[in-house]
């Protein structure tokens, strides 16, 4: 009893400590020589304790008694290695110092391979970040996230939850270990995923849960729910933000969706290695997102510019076919044409020649082209055109004939025309130059003229002949005749007056029309003519009983002066012809009226010259076409009046030669004006004249 | 005033004769008549007239050449020519007048007056 009941003594409990202790002790003296060592020093050294002590402790490492805790390598005879941590209590006893060893090889190898593992995991992540960062597609970006983060967190589940703008979202990808049931393509309900959740992801905030059971967690009742659903245990949640600023010029993370991992086997302690690592991730996520959508939106703007491009590209091709076939045509017609057809640029240099200029002139088109007009065309001819040229180089169109000898060695008519080509601004580039042979044209007109001629003296000596034999007889001095028989001479005479009218007035139309007759101007009174014509109608009107009556005016005009009476005489005859017994013929001439004035000839003031009567009128349908041959109002008109049906014509074409104009105005029953205008002579004019 | 000659030179027997009996009738002249121009210079030399009417348009020596020859011979330079022609235009008449004659009458023209038109452009009275 008594030895259970004796409490063991104080050195037995040392002794104890001394022997059982894990923590390998030793006593060393002041020459740090081995005075005693435990078991675990024995098996910290591998000796037995009659080889430990007595030897010196400095013979198996470095050893200092100056640092209270220290580590060393301590090499083994095999080469092998031990890291032993020493703590040391100097002076335990006078002279013996007190010195506690640990073997911390082992620890130091878990550390290491904590630390391995580690260096893994951000090798993984620099790796994931590298393939997220590589891919610009958005599909690729999200299964890489989804696929490497649950490779490198070995989660059970992984996935990416995209949040839609209505609030609601879904998992768009998933990686999911074979025995846990994939969630995606579920939409979360919302009270799983209420606002104030997403104002708080939107700002960055990461939920990490090591047990959803616990409530520590804090999880509503119906998230638990939904959680044992899909049998999460443990579950970590990091926001996968877009930063939106270069597009919408906003300061604020928009909230993407979320990269969430679920542990289902056990609940799970996540470290703060695994947060930063999902939350890192995400990032690159974001990035990724925003770069995958503009390159998306770049792609749909290339898209849309290659479509309009090529729509362009194809507009364009149809134009040039089309300009190229329209050019083709018009060379076809150019080459077929028998006129010269050419192009000169502003240095008069030959742009563009069609195939005639090979068979009229012997030139052929490339041999010509850029070649100068004097060049082509040498000295002497060239001196003669070159009025032209520079006429149409100041952007007038330019209208002359010439006659030259071609490449078949007649001479032949030409006539030339030269149009300005004028663009924009006025800027005058060159002009088209277009030749024609007239030779046939001038041949007919030759032989026209001739037959006219031939015509008008093979009409006249007879008509002259008849004439003079009627006059002669009508004389009575040959022989009286009866009445009736001096009514039938009296008849022949005046058929034969209106035959020489008719004669003359066909013949003086012609020649005006054919542009034969030059008008031969000079200044004339505007009373003058007028006084003129009136003389020369005087006795018709007499015998009409018509009145003539010229009202004078200080103006002059710049005109042939007996073509003009010419015309005068002709309007009057026919006012005589009209008026009834007793009335009156007005002449009067008066500076037109500016607002009568074209703008062609802004410059040129125009006398009107006006001769009214009192006749019958004329009906307005009527007033345009009695100025054409043959056309008068009344066809009996030329019978009952001895008109010839010429004579306005002929007033048309005198006047048209003044550069005037000529019209009727009438008013049926009350009378009828003929009018018609002649330049106003300047006074530079009249002074060369004078 | 019934005492001049007038010498007619034109190829159409019908105007020779209408002008003949017309100057007559009107004024009481004597109108010679030559057929061509060689007759007309012929006679005009010899008859020597108070005016020649020479017709412009004639077979083989023609108006224009009669007059060079009548105004280069001395002895009918100086009788008053006027030509008859069928030429109505005034540049026609104005050239003509340019080759020496005194004046023009176209055709066709009235061989009763013919005369006195006649006497107005030489001045004479009738």
């Amino acid at each position: 009893m008594e030895g259970l009941t004796q409490f063991p003594s104080q050195q037995f409990f040392f002794q104890a400590v001394f022997e059982r202790s894990l923590e390998a002790i030793a006593i060393i003296d002041e020459n740090y020589r081995l005075v005693e060592v435990n078991p675990a020093a024995c098996a910290l050294f591998g000796k037995k304790r009659k080889e430990l002590v007595s030897n010196k402790i400095v013979d198996w490492f470095d050893f200092s008694v100056d640092a209270e805790i220290t580590q060393i390598q301590w090499q083994k005879v095999d080469g092998s290695s031990k890291t032993i941590e020493y703590s040391i209590v100097k002076d335990l006893l006078p002279h013996y110092h007190l010195l506690v060893l640990r073997d911390i090889s082992k620890l130091q190898q878990a550390a290491a391979k904590k630390l391995e593992r580690e260096h893994q995991r951000v090798k993984l992540f620099a790796e994931v970040t590298l393939k997220i960062r590589q891919s610009l597609q958005l599909e690729e970006i999200l299964r890489t996230a989804v696929t490497e983060v649950q490779r490198i967190l070995e989660a059970d589940r992984v996935l990416i939850y995209q949040v839609f703008a209505n609030g609601t979202g879904m998992p768009i990808k998933e990686a999911v270990l074979p025995d846990y049931a994939p969630i995606m393509g579920v939409e979360f309900p919302e009270e799983v995923f209420p606002e104030d959740y997403r104002q708080l992801y939107a700002k960055g905030r990461v939920i990490a849960i090591t047990d959803v059971h616990d409530p520590a967690a804090g999880l509503a009742d119906c998230l638990i729910e939904f959680m044992d659903e899909w049998m999460v245990q443990a579950k970590l949640v990091v926001p996968i933000l877009q930063n939106l600023k270069s597009s919408l010029d906003s300061e604020d993370d928009y909230l993407w969706g979320l990269l969430i991992a679920h542990q289902c086997e056990s609940s799970r302690q996540w470290t703060k290695f695994e947060m930063e690592l999902m939350q890192q991730l995400a990032n690159q996520i974001g990035i990724a997102l925003s770069q995958a959508e503009l390159l998306e939106n770049l792609e749909g703007l290339v898209t849309e510019r290659t479509a309009k491009l090529r729509q362009e590209i194809s507009e364009r091709t149809k134009v040039e076919i089309a300009l190229r076939h329209s050019e083709e045509q018009l060379r076809l017609i150019a080459n077929g044409l028998p006129v010269l057809i050419a192009y000169v640029d502003r240095q008069q240099h030959y742009r563009f020649n069609n195939e005639a200029y090979q068979t009229w002139l012997g030139l052929s088109p490339p041999e010509i082209h850029n070649s100068h007009l004097l060049e082509v065309h040498g000295k002497a001819e060239y001196q003669q055109i070159q009025p032209y040229i520079e006429q149409a180089l100041r952007g007038e169109t330019v209208n002359y004939e010439q006659d030259i000898t071609l490449q078949d060695g007649c001479l032949h008519s030409l006539n030339v025309t030269y149009i300005p080509h004028i663009q924009e601004e006025q800027q005058i580039q060159g002009f088209f130059a277009l030749t024609s042979d007239i030779s046939d044209r001038k041949a007919i007109e030759r032989m026209k003229d001739e037959f006219i001629a031939v015509v008008s003296h093979e009409l006249r000596t007879p008509l002259t002949s008849i004439h003079s034999s009627l006059k002669i007889l009508a004389t009575g001095k040959l022989g009286n005749l009866s009445t009736k028989g001096q009514r039938m001479l009296q008849i022949a005479d005046e058929q034969t007056e209106r035959l020489v009218r008719l004669v003359n007035n066909v013949l003086d139309l012609q020649r005006i029309q054919s542009g034969k007759v030059k008008m031969n101007k000079k200044a004339c009174k505007a009373t003058d003519l007028m006084i003129e014509a009136v003389q020369t109608m005087q006795a018709m009107a007499q015998e009409q009983q018509v009145k003539l009556v010229v009202e004078p005016m200080r103006l002059s005009v710049w005109a042939d002066y007996d073509y003009i009476v010419q015309t005068l005489t002709n309007l009057i005859s026919n006012a005589i012809k009209f008026s009834p017994p007793n009335t009156t013929v007005w002449l009067s001439a008066n500076k037109e009226l500016p607002q009568r004035k074209r703008k062609k000839h802004r410059n040129i003031s125009k006398i009107i010259f006006a001769v009214k009567d009192h006749g019958q009128g004329i009906p307005g349908d009527r007033l345009e076409t009695i100025f054409e041959r043959f056309q008068q109002v009344d066809s009996s008109d030329s019978r009952k009046k001895g008109g010839t049906g010429l004579g306005l014509a002929i007033c048309r074409q005198i006047i048209e030669g003044h550069e005037g104009k000529i019209w009727a105005e009438s008013c049926l029953g009350a009378g009828s004006t003929f009018y018609f205008t002649l330049p106003e002579l300047i006074k530079s004019e009249e002074n060369r004249d004078e | 005033m019934n005492d001049k000659r007038i010498l007619l030179i034109d190829d159409e027997e019908t105007i020779q004769e209408v002008v003949q009996v017309g100057i007559e009738i009107e004024a009481g002249w004597q109108v010679e008549i030559a057929s061509s121009g060689l007759q007309g210079i012929d006679l005009a030399q010899t008859q020597q007239p108070d005016a020649i009417l020479l017709d412009v348009m004639m077979p083989d020596m023609d108006g224009i050449s009669t007059l060079s020859r009548l105004k280069a011979n001395h002895q009918t330079k100086a009788i008053p020519v006027i030509f008859l022609t069928a030429k109505t235009q005034a540049t026609d008449k104005d050239q003509l007048k340019s080759l020496g004659v005194v004046d023009v009458i176209t055709k066709p023209f009235n061989s009763m007056t013919l005369a006195s038109q006649i006497a107005k452009i030489l001045g004479w009275k009738m």
